[in-house]
Order: structure tokens, then C-alpha cells, then sequence
């Protein structure tokens, strides 16, 4: 567990994170700690976004999918049957729009 | 089904010899007896529900083959009902799609002026969604040249 949470600790700007097997949480941490809520409504994002098929067909269609909102995305990605999920504080990037 | 008999008959009555010894305050006291005593067979047949007596249960004199009979009519419909459990379906068909979760998590947020024009394209497909309306012309019913 620890090898699967090393990395997820040292994404940038990270807020917290999350690993869901089969439904139940392998490891969380921060602002997403036991978010199963959270967990199940990105996995049916996740399999929506799979759903969708584009004329030029990637496999898989994407790495990675950001929920951005104001000050924070929620990414997520699939991975040996394991859903990862890491909370990251946006870095201020608006440029001035004059 | 007797694998799902209950311990008590659900209008058992309770048994009358506790009635017995308090009889005469039982006239005294209608209404606060009665209430007591529905609550204690309310919590008894609340308990007898959540409780499955093995001592019980039937189990001596089965054959070999009726136990083949019945783990045969189980399974049976363990697979009847595991067929209408989709939710356990789903759930293994989490796509893969990456190898490196740690990197791709790590790399790079969307740049804003991408998610600018997402909201944008969003923004035009909302706008020309709504103002689609049908626009009625002519008749929707037409007379034939009836005689």
C-alpha cells in the first residue's frame, strides 16, 4: 500500500487522494479521506467518458479525466482495476482578460 | 419455505400464565397492561425475527440425495437472482486506462485557455439547443376531397 500511495503523495498541489477497489477504499488521505461518495459518482463519470465513442478511436480514449472547479479539480484514472482519484488546488492561471 | 419459518407465529398470543398471577390488577390497570404487554411482544417478535435457531431446524434425516436436491435447488436460484444483480456486474468493468496512474495524475492540469473553449462550445451547444422549436405552419390534420 505504501508504494501505491508514495506517488500519489507527491503529485503537485495535492489536497488529498484516493484508491477505490471493487467498491471499497485501499488507501485516502486529505480532503478526500473515505470519500466513497465522491468515489462512485467520478467512477460513473469514468464510465461515462468511456461510453463515448469518437471517430478517431484511441484505446483507451483518454488517460485522465479532470473535474476542474474554481479552486480545485478532482482527477481521476483507471488502473488495474483500481480507481484513482487525487484532490489538486488549482494554480492560479486567469489570465487578465481585459 | 421452512428455512424461513419464524421462531414465533406473528399472532401469538403471550403466554397466559404471566396474565395469570397479576389478574386482578390487570382489571385495575386496562389500559397501561395491555400497552406493556404489547410492547414486550413487540420487542420479543422483533428479537425472533432476527434470530435463526439451528437447534431447530430440521436437519436430521436427510438423505444424501436430498442434500443433492437442495444445494442443487440453490444454486439454482442463487443464479436466478445473481442475474439481476447488475450493480455486481458493473463493478469489474472498470476500464484500464493507464498503465502509470502516479505520472498521469501528476502531469500537467488542462490549460485554461482549453477549458475556456470547452465552456464556450458548451455555452453555443446550450444557446442553439433552446432556441430549436418547432414552428407550426400548416394544418397538422388535412381534409381529403370527401364527397
Amino acid at each position: 500500500t505504501t508504494a501505491l500511495t508514495q506517488g500519489l503523495e507527491r503529485v503537485p498541489d495535492q489536497l488529498g487522494y484516493l484508491v477505490i477497489c471493487d467498491g471499497a477504499v485501499l488507501a485516502s488521505a486529505g480532503d478526500l479521506e473515505n470519500d466513497e461518495r465522491t468515489a462512485t459518482v467520478l467512477a460513473g463519470l469514468v464510465a461515462t467518458a468511456c461510453g463515448l465513442r469518437l471517430p478517431r478511436g484511441h484505446q483507451p480514449p483518454f488517460r485522465r479525466l479532470s473535474v476542474v472547479f474554481g479552486d480545485h479539480s478532482l482527477l481521476v484514472t483507471a488502473s488495474a482495476q483500481k480507481l484513482f482519484v487525487v484532490k489538486r488546488q488549482n494554480r492560479t492561471q486567469e489570465p487578465a482578460t481585459a | 419455505e421452512e428455512e424461513t419459518k419464524r421462531l414465533l407465529e406473528p399472532a401469538a398470543s403471550p403466554p397466559s400464565k404471566v396474565l395469570n398471577g397479576a389478574e386482578q390488577s390487570y382489571h385495575s390497570l386496562p389500559a397501561a397492561r395491555t400497552d406493556e404487554q404489547a410492547m414486550l411482544s413487540s420487542i420479543l417478535a422483533k428479537t425472533a425475527i432476527n434470530i435463526i435457531d439451528v437447534s431447530a431446524a430440521d436437519s436430521q434425516g436427510m438423505e444424501q440425495h436430498e442434500y443433492m436436491d437442495r444445494a442443487r435447488q440453490y444454486s439454482t436460484r442463487l443464479a436466478m437472482l445473481s442475474s439481476n444483480l447488475t450493480h455486481w456486474k458493473k463493478l469489474p468493468l472498470l476500464p484500464s486506462l493507464t498503465n502509470q496512474p502516479h505520472q498521469v495524475l501528476a502531469s500537467d492540469p488542462v490549460p485554461f485557455a482549453d477549458l475556456q473553449q470547452v465552456s464556450r462550445i458548451a455555452a453555443y451547444a446550450f444557446s442553439a439547443l433552446s432556441q430549436i422549436r418547432v414552428d407550426a405552419k400548416e394544418e397538422l390534420v388535412v381534409q381529403f376531397g370527401i364527397p
